[in-house]
């Protein structure tokens, strides 16, 4: 999409023309239009493809919903988004069309209820959408769940995930120092976005063990922060291992934050090739992970009643609680053939005072 | 005269809730007693006319002060549009042709 | 007009001249803007004017450009 075709007779000719129902904004021929767009703040501080309309009929090729079809209310401003504006971003983010069915999945997500992508800007947390893509359209369109799968490299993940911050900048208008309050901020907030390795997992994927059919095609937003490295390269025993991972389980966010905050795992090829041999499947990995996620809230009271000036509570001596409530952990296979590394990354606020995980199926 | 031909066409990405136009600075009755910047964006003769509105603006009430651009094939430095802005009440740029 | 764009964004009241071709250019540059820009037209060309022919032409814009700085 980046080289304007040249079709845009073509083009306006099946789609009416008028079909596209967005503000035109003419650039002067003086002005680059690159540093335009910057100076209009329609970016996320990366350059984009400018959207010219032959571009937007071309995204829209991707889809056969209706330009002016509402996708949803995007918050902060709780704008209606059409499907146009929604391509429009798409191809500023340098989507190609066959993406465009991810994306406006992705979009329905965040902006439900339930995923509160208001509450996830306004938090001074560095807390962004983190996007995981299943089922068949990841290979068809050229996903990476392998090397480097949540970092450079792979123009679907990078900017399938992009372009639905740009529909939250540009449309819901929510912008760092405006309703974006981030402390930090995290490159998870540019685009934070990838496929699950299938084929190399012999347990059930992300999208089935949420209820969904493996032939479907699904993406699930999770509000997380960015990936951090779980390093165990000497465990030769599933059990050994499930207790490596559960000790960085336990230090996701702070080790003081005890179910109020969700989790996602990213095992890698090389740890599950452990459980495999193990014979383990992902109901036995949960029950065995279980009681190494265990919190002894003595302990952490201890630490921390001088601080705060709180008695000790003697009821809670012996309570113990798991680190995640339940369904709180979310477990996902990608990553490179080499590397004994697993990845977490933390959540933010659960629940009905923050944010649920939401997966959606993609549709054509 | 290459600044009479249009660009591109883009088409507005955001939720179009803005305004298309943004309102003028708010303007004084009259420019006496207002210091007025003339910016020189450093065409041929653009001085001449340009000492002539000095004259003008004088005969008015106004202070003028003089600023010059490097080229006129860009906007002016940051440091002088700042320089103008803390000096000056109105400005004039000239000669564009 | 970015000069004088970023001028009225710092409040200054501002206007420019140009010559009469500019303004198609300079009317594009406004929408992409969003800035209504204050400007004064001149003649076409500018270059190749006498003294005496540039001071006429500054004597009939001065009514124009104090105008433009005030209120209207």
């Amino acid at each position: 999409m980046t080289v304007d075709p040249g079709r845009i007779d073509e083009l306006r000719v099946r789609f009416g023309g008028s079909s596209l129902n967005s503000r035109r904004v003419e650039v002067a021929s003086i002005e680059d239009e690159t540093e335009m767009i910057f100076q209009r703040g329609w970016t996320d501080g990366l350059p984009v493809v400018p959207p010219t309309a032959s571009r937007v009929l071309r995204m829209l090729e991707g889809t056969t919903r209706q330009p002016d079809e509402v996708v949803a209310l995007v918050p902060p401003n709780l704008v209606e988004c059409t499907v146009e504006k929604v391509a429009i971003n798409a191809v500023m983010a340098g989507c190609r069309p066959t993406y465009l069915p991810v994306v406006l999945a992705a979009v329905e997500a965040v902006c439900t209820d339930d995923f509160n992508m208001h509450g996830i800007l306004a938090t001074t947390m560095g807390v962004g959408p983190v996007l995981v893509v299943n089922g068949p359209i990841a290979k068809r369109i050229g996903m990476n769940s392998g090397v480097n799968a949540l970092g450079q490299g792979n123009r679907a993940n990078l900017t399938i995930g992009r372009a639905v911050q740009l529909v939250v900048r540009n449309v819901g208008g929510g912008r760092p120092g405006g309703v974006d309050r981030a402390t930090h901020g995290s490159p998870a907030k540019l685009s934070f976005c990838f496929s699950e390795d299938e084929a190399g997992t012999p347990w059930t994927t992300l999208a089935e063990d949420r209820g969904f059919d493996r032939n479907s095609d699904v993406v699930t937003v999770f509000c997380g922060e960015a990936p951090r490295i779980l390093v165990d390269q000497k465990s030769r025993s599933a059990e050994s291992l499930v207790q490596m991972l559960a000790e960085g389980l336990r230090a996701s966010i702070s080790h003081d934050v005890v179910m109020g905050m969700d989790g996602m795992l990213v095992i890698s090829p090389e740890h599950m090739a452990r459980f495999r041999d193990s014979g383990w499947d992902r109901e036995r990995f949960m029950t065995e992970l279980a009681p190494h996620l265990m919190i002894d809230l003595a302990e952490i009271q201890l630490n921390r009643s001088g601080d705060l000036g709180q008695e000790s509570s003697e009821n809670n001596a012996d309570l113990k609680l798991p680190k995640f409530r339940p369904g709180g952990l979310l477990v996902v296979h990608a990553g490179g053939s080499a590397g004994l590394f697993s990845a977490v990354v933390g959540g933010w606020l659960n629940g009905p005072m923050g944010s649920e995980p939401t997966s959606r199926e993609i549709t054509p | 005269m290459d600044e009479s031909k249009t660009g591109i066409t883009l088409l507005d990405p955001t939720s179009e809730s803005t305004p298309t136009k943004r309102d003028l600075s708010p303007r004084s009755a009259s420019i006496g007693g207002l210091t007025i910047g003339l910016l020189d964006i450093n065409k041929p003769r653009g001085d001449v006319f340009l000492d002539r509105l000095e004259e003008h603006l004088g005969q008015r009430g106004a202070t003028v002060l003089r600023f010059a651009k490097p080229t006129f094939t860009k906007p002016a430095p940051a440091d002088l549009r700042h320089q103008i802005a803390t000096q000056c009440d109105a400005v004039i740029e000239a000669l564009a042709d | 007009m970015h000069d004088i764009d970023d001028l009225e964004r710092r409040g200054i009241p501002s206007v420019m001249v140009a010559s009469e071709p500019f303004d198609e250019g300079a009317k594009a540059q406004e929408r992409a803007l969003g800035l209504a820009i204050a400007r004064v037209l001149t003649p076409h060309p500018i270059q190749d004017r006498t003294d005496s022919e540039m001071q006429v032409i500054a004597d009939e814009a001065i009514e124009k450009l104090v105008s433009a700085l005030t209120q209207s």
